[in-house]
């Protein structure tokens, strides 16, 4: 039965089809004027929306519609004392077709226009609005230009919006581009337009960078785009076309936008390490940048051998070589295993993170680092080693291992493999560069990446291995050894420290006691051990053992802190919402409230420099200023609705509500501590 | 030896590199040179014209913003009024084959014949050479070449950009103004505007 209806469906969607697509008539884009709300209170303003849907094929422009096209023009018939802002849109997508950019929608998407209502307007009278808006369709292969008579009908009213209507609002606002509270710069460098935009290191974007100019002439637009975040900001470089006196545009990575405006100035070119990563944008000149990253790579492994985290472990293998002396041993057999062991084990680690970047997780290197269990492992680690270091105890060898390593070579391998293991919570900032290029970069470039940073670690040491006259400069084994150990594991207990404080980041006080607890436990261990190497005592490792096991067992139990609980803003600050605002202003409290987020570089001065000072912090206490935070990172669109009513179009917005007092003050962008410890005085 | 290699491949760098920026010949340089078939299939030769104002027109009769200047005759008069100037008119087709807009020579007659247009030539560059060497990007543009052969301008027929016959009444026509202008010994006093239309329809 359920075929035969099918069946029946089928034919029928194909006759109702077929005559639509012959006739292949328009509008080729379905547009709806809606009105945020149908009653405006007088003298207040109302969005409206062209929510618009283009036929399949079809694509309507951008504000600035890119090589060809055209934007849309809007006519209002508006009653008197009215006005309508500009269009303002959403963030677009690109299309070249025949070597042609064009900026463009092919999906359901919605301008806004802000409707200024006359403070005389009477309530309960009809508020009739119209406008004829000419626009431009296009297929890849033909062009229509379409005219919509639009209406709607609004009644003058109290502004009530209801809750359908504002959930589709709210949804076509987390479109709109976020404007970027920041000046940006631009500079024309001989043929290069660089274009330079304060945006924080720790704010996170996903999706391919690029830059739309809203005014038109200064750039190429169907030319390639290099996009690279370097420290605090972000740079453009594109071919440039002529200079201009000013330039607007939109940056977007996916389809989040940030509203930017740029003035001429200078902008130096990305630094070499941010580089990079953004060479390796997908374009045929990867081949280029997988030498560059590779070499970059080789660099930075060489570098990581200074860190406290390699120094170590390095240091124990030179020893051993220094042991092995010129003659005896195999140094070139050492040094070939722990090249290979530091070198595979980059490759593993390598390849498990393509393996699950081809999955689609969103991961960076040091993922591992990301779980809270994996920190655990290194902390005890890391301490036993130091333990090791400084003398606690001694590690045994099996016997298959010093038979390997009177040849020198399983010793070696399995140094080299801790080598590069620990060396990855140090490659953030040398490494993070030439990693990210390998998260975009094809899969064999990728790896050549890995193994390059293996090799770099692996080559003071393979140096050592193959040139005797190294060699020979090291110093003569003797007591010093010792010495030179116990002093090397203070580096090591830093790097434990390091990992203690890492893990209290990411599981919180609980989960950083639980790590030293368990480093205890398994140092108590040791300890014991040593005592009983100390005396000669036959199975030494017998009480260690199970506290070892005790200590792992913390594994299972650390547990990452919820997200959010980590956004300690000032002490006794809540997060933003409307109604928690009200009841507090009941209360007769003053509020500050400040709305911010991750990639405002103003909001995040204004934090540390001022909000977030013990000063300030007083000041509020002391006056019992509730500070209620919005963080607007994501765009939450009831937070931008409530920005924009402040007449501001994004962040930073620091509003200053005195107790009694209607309406809030709306201060500076530019914080000071004297400002606002005078307003909590009441001053 | 290895110097002259080096040399050779630095040299072709720069030449990779300075190709695409070349492709849009600027306000002032000299206008590329290029030979097509017109619609009769006679070869047309840019460097022919040395001595003589050539304007350049890009042309695709689908196009809705081509339609609104030749069905109004604001193209054709234009075209006469440059031609009675002294000016040449070559108006280029780079529709690719197989979309819109692309003619062969008889098509191209017909529709010449059709809108009683007044082009000195009307020629065809399906290949998009023409199109890609001068950077048009949109139909119509407009690029005028001055007698000793530099560009003076690039942009749109007029400051009107829709596709409404009865915009053009009230319009600017920046072509018959720089042709005065030029004309009278003054400069262009608008080199450059935004070329509006649709696409040229150039091969993928």
């Amino acid at each position: 039965m359920v075929w035969i209806r099918f069946v029946l469906m089928s034919l029928a969607t194909l006759f109702v089809a077929a005559p639509a697509s012959a006739q292949d008539k328009g509008p080729h884009v379905r547009i709806e004027l809606v009105a945020e709300t149908d009653r405006p209170a007088p003298g207040s303003e109302v969005t409206l929306a062209f929510a618009s849907t283009p036929q399949k094929g079809w694509h309507a422009y951008w504000q600035n519609p890119g090589d060809a096209g055209l934007p849309a023009r809007a006519e209002w018939t508006l009653p008197a004392g009215a006005s309508a802002g500009p269009l303002r849109y959403p963030v677009p997508h690109r299309l070249i077709i025949g070597g042609l950019m064009n900026y463009v929608y092919e999906a359901p998407f919605a301008q806004f226009v802000t409707l200024k209502l006359p403070l005389g307007a009477q309530p309960g009278t009809a508020f009739p609005v119209k406008v004829k808006l000419d626009y431009l369709v296009c297929t890849n292969e033909i062009c229509v230009p379409e005219k919509a008579e639009l209406a709607t009908a609004l009644t003058i009213g109290d502004g009530a919006v209801s809750t359908d209507r504002r959930a589709r609002f709210d949804a076509w606002r987390a479109a709109l581009p976020r404007p970027l509270g920041s000046q940006a710069t631009y500079q024309v460098d001989g043929n290069i337009f660089r274009l330079g935009v304060p945006f924080p290191a720790a704010a996170t974007v996903s999706g391919e960078g690029y830059f739309f100019p809203v005014t038109d002439g200064a750039i190429d637009y169907a030319a390639p785009q290099r996009v690279v975040r370097d420290g605090d900001r972000i740079v453009v470089e594109t071919p440039a076309k002529r200079s201009l006196p000013a330039i607007e545009g939109v940056l977007a990575f996916g389809s989040q936008g940030f509203a930017l405006s740029a003035s001429p100035g200078t902008v130096p070119p990305p630094s070499a390490s941010a580089l990079a990563t953004a060479a390796a944008a997908p374009s045929e000149g990867w081949i280029v940048t997988a030498l560059l990253a590779f070499l970059g790579a080789v660099v930075g492994g060489v570098i990581l051998n200074i860190m406290p985290c390699v120094f170590p472990i390095l240091s124990l293998k030179a020893l051993s070589l220094v042991k092995a002396g010129d003659d005896s041993g195999n140094p070139r057999g050492e040094a070939l295993a722990y090249t290979a062991g530091v070198v595979l084990t980059c490759l593993a680690l390598g390849g498990a993170l393509l393996a699950l970047r081809a999955g689609g997780a969103a991961v960076g290197w040091a993922f591992q680092l990301q779980d809270p269990r994996v920190i655990l492992f290194l902390l005890l680690l890391v301490t036993g080693i130091s333990l090791n270091l400084a003398g606690l105890f001694e590690l045994p060898t099996p016997s298959f291992v010093n038979r390997a390593s009177s040849r020198g070579h399983g010793g070696s391998f399995m140094t080299g493999m801790l080598a590069a293991f620990v060396a990855t919570p140090c490659t953030g900032p040398f490494m993070g560069a030439a990693l990210g290029a390998a998260l975009i970069l094809p899969w064999p470039a990728a790896l050549a990446i890995f193994g390059g940073l293996g090799l770099g670690i692996a080559l003071p040491f393979l140096l050592l291995g193959f040139i005797p006259a190294l060699r020979r400069r090291l110093p003569k084994p003797g007591a010093w050894m010792a010495t030179l150990r116990h002093i090397l594991s203070v580096p090591m207990f830093l790097t434990a420290l390091a990992l203690a404080w890492v893990l209290g980041r990411q599981a919180g006080v609980d989960g950083m006691a639980l790590g030293l607890g368990a480093a205890l436990t398994a140092s108590f261990g040791l300890w014991w051990t040593g005592r009983r190497q100390a005396r000669g005592a036959a199975r030494a490792w017998l009480p260690a053992l199970p506290l070892l096991l005790l200590a792992l067992a913390a594994l299972a139990l650390v547990r990452p802190a919820p997200a959010g609980a980590e956004r300690p803003a000032i002490a006794g600050a809540e997060a933003f919402s409307e109604a928690r605002l009200a009841q507090l202003r009941a209360d007769g409290r003053p509020v500050f409230a400040y709305f911010t987020a991750d990639w405002c570089v103003t909001c995040k001065v204004n934090e540390k420099g001022t909000i977030e000072t013990e000063a300030v912090t007083e000041a509020f206490a002391q006056h019992k200023v509730a500070v209620l935070v919005g963080d607007w990172t994501n765009g939450d669109p009831v937070l931008g609705r409530f920005i924009e009513r402040h007449n501001r179009a994004g962040v930073p917005l620091y509003l200053w509500y005195k107790p009694g007092s209607a309406e809030p003050e709306v201060l500076p962008q530019v914080l000071t501590q004297a400002m606002l410890r005078n307003l909590s005085s009441g001053g | 030896m290895r110097k002259l290699v080096c040399t050779g491949i630095a040299l072709a760098c720069v030449a990779a590199v300075a190709v695409p920026l070349a492709a849009e010949p600027g306000i002032g340089a000299v206008a590329p040179h290029f030979r097509a078939f017109d619609m009769a299939g006679k070869i047309v030769n840019l460097s022919d014209y040395r001595g003589k104002t050539v304007v350049l027109e890009w042309n695709n009769p689908g196009c809705p913003f081509v339609k609104k200047h030749y069905e109004s005759g604001n193209m054709q008069k234009t075209q006469a009024a440059a031609v009675a100037q002294g000016a040449v008119w070559l108006t280029i087709n780079s529709g690719a084959a197989g979309k819109q807009g692309h003619m062969s020579g008889p098509e191209a007659q017909k529709f010449v014949a059709g809108q009683s247009a007044r082009p000195s030539a009307y020629l065809l560059d399906p290949q998009g050479l023409i199109g890609k060497g001068y950077g048009a990007k949109t139909t119509p543009q407009i690029y005028i070449i001055d007698a000793k052969g530099r560009l003076t301008y690039n942009g749109a027929i007029d400051d009107k950009p829709t596709a409404n016959k009865a915009d053009i009444a009230g319009a600017r026509n920046h072509v018959l103004a720089a042709l005065g202008e030029m004309r009278a010994g003054k400069p262009v006093s608008v080199p450059e505007s935004r070329p509006y239309g649709c696409s040229v329809k150039y091969p993928d």
